[in-house]
Parts: structure tokens; sequence; C-alpha cells
């Protein structure tokens, strides 16, 4: 008792000191379509009390206050308490709104939140999931503690549900899922970051953050934590779509001490006192769903998987493009469906132009990327001369009228001279995705996937062509014959010079002495006769006319002379010449010799 | 050497077909989204090829689905060594850049010739060029031929344009001239310091993806130059040269 009555002393002096004021808001949403509720939450921290307008005026908003709720949590000893202040926001009409900043009293003291911004867009509505009862207060994200729930209640402590948008789809149509997971607002405890939901014959989109709020159901209020997604179905049939679970771990009422309650009935006993921790899994229902096949009639040739409602835009930049520089065709496919699943638009009209794979990025507008924009760019290159973009066409299904629409844009008007500087570029083909830095990498078309093999284009080597072995082989192999026609050209042109001539003669001259020692002696004075006129460079008849005028030494003259008229003997006296001994021709050669020795000294 | 011939020729006709199976397999993972596996699949494949643009550049987008920017960025500029017109590439290596904060580079006159003209066939015109106007300047000054004026000049017009074809060639050329270029693919950028030393004054930060010129090395540390001039040592680790080496 004496323990008791220590708590909660303690209990309420620190709930006097709560922690210091502070007010934020928030819209859940920064668009909507028209008629698509919005909540406006203004969180009001370290107060137990705040006035707030119950509504605010806002052209083209209908602004209401919905409901109010407060939180106390106590940890560690310090009580900390949350006003939540909702507003249901309802767009009227479309357009850009900022919603003012406005008053919140508290204790006397005025506070202003800040001014926020909601885009209004009319046609690209999301489809709405059933409304809900009037709910009151979201507080924090889910994982935060709730405050226990009081063993005498009787209300169902937990439980969930799956609302799907639709019960009839087509394939690849993406249907928008809720699941919404109820918790008595009395009981504590914290659940997991993300529901467990998958099934065969449909895709599922990741889940958006939990959104938390209160919601009265049967009299009783539930903390209801709500998670959305979307499945695309993949296959045609009833699709089972399996229940949706979450694991939470809970602090639900335990059994009190017998006769605790009749003691204690009058006293402020803190709340939890008495609980127990339970992990637990919420699961939802089962559902179905009717999925029917894409009709075969009126596809077109270019339709390429998108189901959904999309308007298409187009620009090109720049508007100039020199010889080979390229141009940015951008097409932009906004509405709602399954950007995913799309594939690029066609280009039509794109005779002259080099198209090369587009590149793409989505902007979603919503957290499970439902609707958004997605941007495609085709790299242009022009082979010929041109005043105006390829066309673009883009074919989707559209299940609200069960038909295939086409979206066709006229070509743009561009100046591009015709370059050559994609030659050697890889070919046109359809592109796969490339996100930005930071996004996860959507799913790429197979069939959008460019043909490596017709990418061939420059090197194939690291080398330079400079210091390629067949480049090097060849230029050496030239350069070698070059020189040898420099070599050949030289020689035959020396040959053709006086100084070649004489060098010549004397090689012969050289060569006819060399065969006097082996020359026969019937032939011997002949031979000396036809080596003195190549060493005098004169005719055989004027050789000794040559010798007697030149002013060789005395002895070689008169010896070379002798040897002249034995020449003459054996030319004209065939019968009376006697052929030489071998002193005789040993003398014969060695003043040949010395005749050679002197025309070489001169 | 019957023997030899026919296990060469058995190894090519399975090689030929992996090779292009692997290919096949890497366009595939691509479109399927399993990125990582498919830069594997295109690195696999260039192991056992010879390089290739086109591979370089499916490889780069590879890794940019897969989040490495920065080696993203180092196929990319492959790619367009290989091939300076590849222009997809150079889109895909501005985007990256720009994704890396590393500042765009204007195109200088080397990228405007390469641009206009192929790099190998301005070697081989000029290599022609030279070796025709070289044997015509020979036969014309060995033959002393009568009235050779005319042919003289147009063999000195050929050595000339030769000369010149090979000269802007080797400058352009961006395996010459990017010979001794790497890039920084440490996570978050290294430090360009003025001493070999961990401890020593930082010049400069190189970001994750940033180019520098590697001048020489001393140990774990390259002395190099920032694309903006400034000089001082890095550490060896995550520097990768643009070039791979033989």
């Amino acid at each position: 008792m004496k323990y008791c009555l220590a708590f909660l002393t303690l209990a309420f002096l620190t709930a006097s000191t709560l922690s210091a004021q502070e007010i934020v808001a928030g819209l859940s949403s920064n668009s909507a379509a028209v008629g698509e509720p919005v909540q406006l939450v203004v969180t009001v921290r370290g107060a137990r009390g705040a006035d707030v307008p119950d509504n605010l005026s806002v052209n083209g908003l209908r602004i209401n206050l919905a409901g109010r709720s407060t939180q106390f949590e106590m940890r560690n000893f310090k009580m900390s308490s949350t006003l939540t202040y909702t507003y249901i926001v309802v767009p009227q009409v479309e357009g850009d709104f900022t919603i003012p900043s406005f008053d919140v009293t508290i204790e006397g003291k005025t506070y202003r939140t800040q001014a926020m911004r909601l885009s209004v867009s009319g046609s690209a509505r999301a489809p709405q999931m059933p409304s809900l009862p009037q709910y009151q207060v979201p507080s924090g994200p889910p994982g935060g503690s709730m405050p226990p729930p009081s063993s005498n209640d009787n209300a169902r402590p937990y439980f969930a549900e799956m609302i799907l948008s639709k019960k009839t789809a087509y394939v690849g149509e993406v249907v928008p899922v809720e699941l919404r997971f109820y918790f008595h607002s009395r009981i504590g405890g914290q659940v997991g970051e993300r529901p467990n939901f998958s099934g065969e014959g449909f895709t599922v989109q990741k889940f958006s953050n939990a959104v938390k709020r209160e919601q009265v159901v049967d009299d009783t209020s539930y903390v209801v934590f709500t998670f959305q997604s979307a499945i695309t179905a993949v296959k045609s049939g009833t699709l089972e779509i399996p229940a949706a679970s979450l694991e939470a771990r809970l602090n639900l009422p335990g059994n009190r001490p017998q006769g605790f309650d009749d003691f204690f009935s009058n006293l402020p006993i803190p709340q939890g006192m008495f609980n127990e921790t339970q992990e637990v899994t919420i699961e939802t229902k089962a559902q179905s769903l009717e999925v029917l096949p894409l009709p075969k009639e009126g596809r077109p040739d270019d339709f390429g998987g998108a189901v959904g409602k999309f308007t298409m835009d187009a620009s090109v930049s720049p508007k100039k493009a020199e010889a080979g520089e390229p141009v940015t065709l951008t097409a932009k496919i906004a509405g709602r469906g399954n950007f995913d699943g799309m594939s690029a638009p066609t280009l039509t009209n794109d005779e002259g132009w080099r198209s090369y794979p587009p590149t793409d990025q989505f902007q979603a507008n919503d957290a499970i990327n439902f609707t958004g924009e997605k941007k495609f760019d085709f790299a242009l290159v022009a082979r010929e001369d041109q005043s105006a973009t390829p066309g673009i066409r883009f074919s989707y299904f559209d299940p609200s009228s069960g038909k295939y629409e086409t979206l066709v844009q006229a070509p743009l008007p561009v100046t591009a001279k015709a370059g050559s500087s994609a030659a050697g570029a890889p070919a046109p083909g359809p592109a796969p995705s490339q996100p930005q830095a930071g996004t996860t990498p959507p799913p790429v078309n197979p069939a959008a996937t460019p043909d490596i093999a017709i990418m061939a284009g420059g090197s194939s080597s690291w080398q330079s062509l400079f210091f390629r072995k067949e480049f090097l082989i060849a230029n050496a192999c030239l350069a070698l014959a070059w020189l040898a026609l420099v070599i050949g050209f030289s020689l035959r042109n020396f040959s053709h010079s006086a100084s070649g001539q004489r060098l010549a003669r004397r090689r012969q001259a050289r060569s006819a002495l060399a065969d006097l020692r082996s020359a026969s002696p019937e032939t011997f004075y002949a031979e000396v006769s036809r080596f003195l006129a190549l060493r005098l460079n004169v005719p055989e008849d004027s050789v000794t006319e040559k010798i007697t005028m030149s002013d060789l030494p005395d002895p070689v003259r008169a010896g070379v002379l002798a040897l002249l008229e034995k020449h003459a003997e054996a030319k004209f006296a065939a019968g009376a010449a006697v052929p030489p001994s071998a002193d005789e021709r040993q003398e014969a050669l060695a003043q040949l010799q010395q005749l050679d020795a002197a025309c070489h000294e001169k | 050497m019957r023997n030899s011939l026919l296990l060469f020729l058995c190894a090519a006709c399975f090689a030929l077909p992996l090779r292009a199976d692997v290919l096949a397999d890497a366009l595939v993972r691509y479109a399927d989204g399993e990125f990582a596996q498919a830069a594997k699949l295109f690195e696999q494949a260039l192991e056992f090829s010879a390089p290739r643009a086109a591979v370089f550049f499916e490889l780069g987008r590879s890794q940019r689905q897969n989040g490495q920017d920065a080696a993203a960025a180092l196929s990319f500029r492959r790619a367009l060594i290989l091939d300076p017109r590849f222009a997809p590439a150079r889109a895909a290596l501005e985007d990256t850049n720009a994704d890396l904060a590393i500042p765009r580079t204007p195109p200088g006159w080397k990228q405007r010739v390469l641009d206009h003209v192929s790099l190998d066939a301005l070697v081989l015109a000029g290599t022609v060029l030279l070796w025709i106007g070289a044997f015509l300047l020979a036969i014309l000054v060995f033959r002393r031929a009568p009235a050779r004026r005319l042919p003289l000049a147009f063999a000195i017009l050929c050595l000339a344009f030769g000369c010149a074809s090979l000269a802007l060639s080797w400058i352009c050329d961006p395996r010459i001239s990017q010979r001794t270029d790497a890039i920084v693919l440490t996570t978050g950028g290294t430090n360009l310091l003025s001493a070999p030393a961990d401890q020593s004054e930082k010049v400069a930060r190189i970001p994750e993806g940033g180019l520098v010129k590697i001048l020489s090395q001393r140990g774990r540390w390259f002395y190099g130059q920032t694309p903006a001039g400034q000089r001082g040592w890095l550490l060896t680790q995550g520097i990768v040269p643009v070039i791979p080496p033989a």
C-alpha cells in the first residue's frame, strides 16, 4: 500500500513536469485528386490541451477538424504527452493550393503552424479505397508503444482486414490494395515494420510506410496501422490472394491477484501493472480477384505491356544540332498504371536518323508507384540533314474502357545536320532502363535489350595502332624496301660516274693481272696486251704509243715495251714465236706489277 | 603436330560459342534486372576475349544499375578509349559523372577531331601517304628525269600530309594520351597529399570516380596530377588505370 501511494505521487509529480511544448503540422500527402481526402495532422507535444480552429477556410478545399486524441507515455518515471488534432482536407477543384499557417493556443500562449502546399489533379485520380469511418489520432510510427489495456474490456484486442480496390482486373493491371491492422486502443506493444504478403500468380509492390491512426469500430476505439501496396496479376483466371499477416508483440491483459480489484477499485492503478507480453501474428482474410486476359482484338503492333491510363508529352533538345551532334527526344508518359512493366514508346518516321537506346526515369507521385511520370530520353543523330524529329507512338490498354488506346506525337521541329560520327556507334534499339542513383532500378524489358553483336565499333585493342606488331612489321618492310631502292639507285648512279668507271677499270685490270698467272704460254703475251689496254684505258693498238709517251720510269717502260714486242711477234709471226719460259713469265709479271704500282701512284 | 592442331581447332570451336553464350546470358540477366550478375558476366566475357567498346558500355550500365557509379564511370571511359565516337557511352559517362559530382570537362579540340574522323583510318591513311611520298621522292631524286617538278611537288605533299596525319593521330589517340590516366574507385574519394606520408599536408581531394594522371610510383604511393593541374601523392589502393595493364 505504501509503495503504491509513493508510486502514484511520483507519477503525478512527474506528469506536471512535461517536456517542452512543440507543434508540428503536416499533410499525409502533398498531392491528391479532386474528392480524394487528405489528412492534415497537428501534433502538439508537451501540453495537456490546445485551442485549434474547427475548420480552415481555403478556396477550393474543405478542411474540417475530424478528431483529437491524447497520448500519455511514461518512460523511466518521466511523463510525456502528445495531442493530435486531425483535419480532413477534401479538394473541391483542381489546382495548386497553399494551406496558410494558423494559430494554436496552448495555455494562453499562441503558436503558429507552418504553411503547407497541396497539389490537386483532376484527371489522374487514383481508385479510391473504401472510405474509413471517422478516425481520430495518428500518432507515432509503427514500433512505438501504446497504452496497455484494461483487463475488463471484452472487445476484440486486435484484428486485420485486406481491402482490394476492385474485384475484377486485367492481366498486368495494377490493383491498389490496403492492409489494415486494428489494435484495441488500450493495448500496448510493438508491431513489425512490414506485413508478410505474397502469393502465386501476382506480384506485389513494396509497401508504403505505415500510417497510424485511431478509429472507432463498434463503439470501441482502435489504433489502426494501414499499409498500402499494389498487386499485379500475371495470369488470367480467378486469383486467390492469400491472407496477409503482421507480427506484433503485445502487452495483453493478464490475471490480477484475487481480491485486488475489490481493494483498489477506487484508486487510479497504473495501467499495465498485470499485463503479459505475447508474440502474436495478426492475419487478414484471404481474398479473390477475377483476372481477365488482355483482349487480342484491336491490340496495336507497338503495344509494349502498358496497362492503365496515360497521357504523353514530348520535347526535343537542343533545337539545332551540328553534324554528328546528338539531339535528345524526350517522351513523358504520365498517368496511372504499371509503369514498371511498360516498355519504351516507338519512334515513327525515323528514316535518316540513327537512334540509340533510350534511358528512362520514373518519378512516382505516390508511395506505391501507381501514379507518376516516366520519362524516356532518345538520343538521335541525323544521318541526313533533318528539319523534324521522328514521331512517337505509345500504345496502352485502358482497363476502364476495356480497349487499347494509342497516343501519337507528331514530329517536332529541329534542325540537325547530317554527321558521320555515328558510324561506329550502336544500331538503334529499344532501351533497358537506366535509373537515377539512389533509386531502385526498374525491371528491364527483355525485348528492349540492344543487340550487342551489332554494337561493334572502334578498336579491339588497348594498344595504339602505332605499337601494334603487324603495323610495325609492315612499316619495317616498307622502310627496308625504300632503303634498298635508295641504295640501288645510288650504286647505279655511282657506276655511271667517272670515278666509278675508273674504279671499274682498275678492278678489271687487277683481274686481268691475276689471270696472267694462270694464262697458258700461248696466250700469255695477248693477256699482257689486254691488261695494259685496261690499265692504261686505251685500245690495245694504242698501248705501245701510250707507253712510249708515258713518263714511267725507264726500266719499267723498257721492260713493258719488250713485252709488247713479243706480243707482236706472237701475233704476227706465230710460227717464229717462242712461248715464254717460267723465268720470263715471272720477270714479265714483276714488270707489269711495277707499272701497275707506278700508275696507281700517279 | 596434328594432335596439337586438332586440339587448337576444338578449343576454338568451343571458345567462340562460349563467349557468345556468356554475352547472351549477361544481356538476359541485365534484362531480368540481375545487374550484379550481369556485370560479372560482362567482365567474364571481357576477360576471355578482345576488349570491345560495346561490352564495356554494357558493363558500365550494369554497374550503374547496381549502384557502382565509379566503376561504371571507368567502364564508360574504357568504352570511349576503344571507340572515341561512341556517343551513348559519352552521354552515360556525363550522367555518371554528374551523379558523382565530378565537374563536366568541355570537349577539347582533340575530341572534336575524333568526332569527325576514325583514328585508325587516320593512321592508315597517313602511313600510306607517307610511304607513297617517300618512294616517289626517292625515284624522282635518283632518276633525274626531265620535267619532274610537278611529280616532285606531289611527292612532297604526300610526305607532308602523311607526316601530319600520323602526328595528329599520335596526339589525339586516347590510348597514348591517356596511358597514364587512372580513376579513383575508393569510396568517398581520396586525398592528394604533399608528401608520400599519411600525415602530410592535403593538397586536394579527388572525388570517387575522379581522374588523376599518374606521373610516377614510389612503393604504395603514386605521384599524380589532377585535371586541374594540382600535383601530389596519393595511395595506390583504389586507384585503377583507365587502360588496363597488359
